[in-house]
């Protein structure tokens, strides 16, 4: 009797282990001691997709900027510069631009990369049935629109065409000066045909994938990790790491410790740990091309009164935030940002609690009497907080009004800013091409992301010149006067600060540079460890 | 048995349809969509997205759109991770949770029954004070602050362990035991007060009048009949743990499917909602019949009730 217990108990306890057993994968693998051109770094989150057409995001970005190449890439200045294309020409109407391919540009299988590459990936990306949410990044190709929404189903419509192997021809339905630089972004990247409808949506997983930039995916275990290697056959010079692997860390504070523990090469700070690594070499800040703002609802009292509008952001002290979020945020009351050309720190309306409290009493309410309790709405998250009751006490201060504050969930306040914007309300935006028409175009009467209900013609016709406007002369006095509008005097928007990029990197770790797209290229990288 | 095995299959359709039911509802109760992002959409664009995954077509069209999938046993496309299926995102990631799962359960049974077992043996003694002690510490700290400190003690300090991600089975000593304590010190309570109770029982004393050991008396009479309360409180448990937990798997990168419990719902992923919680609804159904069975075993008139 007690040996069956027994053994009822001993098979038991075999069969929990015997499960836990079966189940661990065969775990051949060392732990990841590097070799001496081994470069670790993480990611924020598993990347959405390696689909660049479908790509939307800075993860997949960081991941694509590697492993492959466009007509265009970014100098250091951030302006475009010839990549897979050697040189281009613009027809003098400004609206056909003739792309000439370098003949040594190789896909990592061997193959050569063609116009007819582009081509294809264009209209994939265009395609209705492709569903790319950034398809609308090409509407300004010569009937990319039409075909995109289903006006016509004919892909030779498409403004674009490969002339032949080494030309691609592309026709603008207006003169475009930036197009250079949007051939920089992911979605515009070319693509195989052969191996897209071979693979179908398994394409992009390793060994399937082919690319044309300085590295090639080797490994993708999902929710995990991705390893890149040199791809051969990249026409510059061979990268001098060997492997590059990305850890998929979900938390910051996971990866500065895997930083300290000597498991990565460089890692995200978090604003926390910022106070103890502040003037050592490893530590790297830059500003990003992001701005942070606050909007107002300008058909929704008080708002609808621009001077109330200006005197909310005159009472605006944004010296304050960079104190706050410890990340050394730039202060910013004007919109175009540093690292972006044409940006002027001249523009906005500056702090001026004095003339704020005048602009309020002339709008009729001197001193905030008889200020009707207006709610600032933002997401919820700890920064967000931090600023908005830091606004909420500078108003209270400079001008004497009581707002509320209420926050929600990320989602549900996109749809409320979609169905009915709050009258004062947080958001951020971020550039994808570093052209300060990324960031203006957001505020004009078209835009599916002005949350502001306002409309102002002469700032559209601006936007609009600027975009076509060759002469820099010429296109900065057409973006001065723009935000001059937008900030100071409609004062749609109040920017409050430039975000800012900060990490920490090895020392040993040579010619990596960050830039204000936050892009981490790694061909120019080496290691020299001690 | 394998009537009553198949009765309780018979029973978890219902419960599961329950299940899938009330979450497709909530999630699209719930404002904001999976394409709703701080980059909006073109109208036209938003149209082509809504036309792929069917979320032009009305809700009910896509309720049943979405049974005759998992009829098929098809859970559908991520909206999140394109060119995946929540199939297999499952298949990569949920092996990994069940493997730190099952090493949690283990190392909590052991360590709970075990630290109940001693504290009943002596009540009020140090050892009683110093387990129960523990115990409470197991139930009151929060997991991501156990997490962090084991890291700082045995990565950052001592270097015995790696401090996070996933190459090995040393990569899984820290992310279990922290997983394992909240249930140690439930089981751990649950044994000790389950086994004074017994150890107050006629039998119990009826055992030791016959000169049996005190061991014997509380490995084999005693534990064996205060057992029942732990296996219960196992069934669900191990549905738990063999999921993933979000916290754990954020603080030590382990690539589990428990992040999406937290992380699918703030991106509307639909379909990744749905899968993940169905897993997580089959596994409670398969862990309650495993009890059920396990209380036959170990308690006689249930299986007479049974029969």
């Amino acid at each position: 009797m007690i040996n069956h217990n027994r053994i009822k108990w001993a098979v038991a306890l075999a069969l929990v282990f015997a499960s836990a057993g079966l189940i661990v994968r065969p775990v051949a693998r060392l732990p990841p001691v590097p070799d001496g051109s081994t470069f670790r770094m993480t990611l924020s989150n598993e990347p959405p997709t390696l689909d660049w057409n479908l790509a939307t995001d800075s993860v997949s970005f960081d991941v694509l900027i590697n492993l492959m190449e466009g007509l265009t890439e970014y100098d250091e200045q951030l302006r475009p510069r010839p990549a897979v294309a050697r040189s281009w020409e613009v027809a003098p109407d400004g609206r056909t631009y003739l792309f000439h391919l370098r003949e040594d540009a190789r896909w990592s299988d061997g193959k050569p990369v063609t116009a007819g590459d582009f081509e294809y990936s264009w209209k994939r990306l265009l395609d209705p049935k492709t569903a790319a949410e950034y398809a609308y990044f090409l509407y300004d190709i010569e009937g990319a629109e039409d075909y995109n929404t289903g006006k016509t189903d004919r892909p030779d419509s498409v403004g674009v065409r490969a002339l032949d192997d080494r030309r691609l021809e592309v026709r603008l339905r207006k003169p475009i000066v930036f197009f250079p630089s949007i051939t920089t972004f992911m979605v515009t990247f070319p693509m195989r045909r052969d191996v897209v409808e071979k693979f179908g949506e398994r394409w992009t997983e390793p060994g399937h994938l082919v690319t044309e930039g300085p590295f090639m995916l080797d490994e993708w275990r999902h929710e995990y990790k991705l390893t890149l290697r040199p791809n051969p056959y990249y026409y510059g010079e061979r990268p001098a790491l060997s492997k590059i692997v990305m850890f998929v860390v979900n938390e910051t504070a996971t990866a500065l410790t895997l930083y300290e523990t000597g498991d990565l090469e460089m890692a995200t700070l978090p604003p926390e740990a910022m106070s103890a690594y502040r003037g050592k070499t490893e530590y790297v800040s830059a500003p990003i091309l992001r701005g942070y703002y606050y909007g107002f609802n300008v058909l929704k009292p008080p708002f609808s009164d621009p001077r109330v509008r200006r005197a909310f952001s005159m009472a605006v002290d944004r010296r304050e935030f960079p104190a706050i979020l410890k990340r050394g945020e730039i202060p910013a009351s004007f919109w175009i940002p540093p690292g972006m050309p044409y940006y002027n720190p001249a523009l906005g309306l500056p702090f001026d609690p004095e003339g704020a409290r005048r602009l309020l009493a002339d709008a009729g309410y001197p001193g905030g009497r008889g200020f009707p309790t207006v709610t600032a709405a933002f997401n919820t998250a700890p920064e967000n907080s931090l600023i908005a009751e830091n606004l909420q006490a500078q108003w209270k201060r400079n001008l004497g009004v009581e707002v509320l504050l209420d926050n929600q969930e990320w989602k549900v306040y996109l749809k409320q800013l979609q169905t009915d914007p709050p009258p004062l309300f947080r958001l951020g935006w971020g550039a994808d091409y570093p052209d300060p028409d990324n960031f203006m175009n957001l505020f004009t009467s078209t835009s599916g992301n002005n949350r502001t209900r306002w409309k102002n013609d002469r700032y559209d016709a601006l936007i609009r010149s600027a975009a076509a406007e060759p002469d820099p002369h010429r296109r900065q006095a057409a973006y001065d006067e723009a935000q001059r509008i937008l900030l100071e005097t409609d004062a749609a928007i109040m920017p409050l600060f430039v975000a800012t990029q900060n990490w920490v990197i090895k020392p040993y770790v040579r010619g990596l540079r960050v830039n204000a797209l936050e892009l981490l290229e790694f061909k120019n990288v080496h290691l020299e460890r001690p | 048995m394998i009537r009553f095995i198949l009765g309780r299959l018979a029973w978890g359709v219902p419960v599961l349809w329950l299940v899938a039911t009330a979450t497709f509802i909530l999630m699209h109760v719930v404002p904001g969509g999976p394409f709703d992002q701080e980059k909006s959409l073109p109208p036209e664009i938003r149209a082509n997205v809504d036309a792929k995954y069917h979320l032009d077509r009305p809700v009910l069209t896509q309720y049943v759109l979405y049974l005759g999938d998992l009829l098929r046993g098809n859970l559908g496309p991520s909206y999140k991770y394109l060119g995946r299926n929540v199939d297999d995102i499952i298949r990569d990631t949920l092996p990994v949770s069940a493997q730190l799962g099952l090493w949690a359960v283990l190392i909590s049974v052991i360590a709970g029954v075990g630290a109940g077992i001693v504290a009943a043996a002596r009540p009020r003694s140090w050892a009683d004070h110093a387990g129960m002690f523990l115990a409470t510490i197991g139930i009151s700290v929060p997991n991501f602050v156990i997490g962090t400190f084991l890291i700082m003690i045995f990565s950052y300090r001592l270097h015995l362990f790696p401090a996070a991600l996933w190459e090995g089975w040393r990569y899984s000593v820290l992310p279990a035991v922290t997983l394992a304590l909240l249930p140690a010190a439930y089981i751990a309570r649950l044994t000790r007060s389950s086994m004074l109770e017994i150890l107050d029982k006629e039998f119990i004393r009826t055992v030791r009048a016959n000169g049996f050991g005190e061991g014997r008396v509380l490995l084999k009479h005693a534990l064996k009949n205060s057992i029942t309360p732990v296996v219960s409180f196992l069934g669900p448990l191990t549905a738990t743990l063999v999921t993933g937990s979000f916290v754990v798997e954020f603080i030590f990168s382990v690539p589990g499917m428990g992040r999406y419990f937290i992380t699918a719902v703030t991106n509307r992923d639909y379909p990744l909602i749905m899968g993940v919680t169905l897993v997580y609804a089959v596994l409670i159904v398969a862990a309650n019949i495993v009890v059920d069975l396990a209380y036959m075993w170990l308690d006689p008139r249930m299986r007479i009730k049974d029969q």
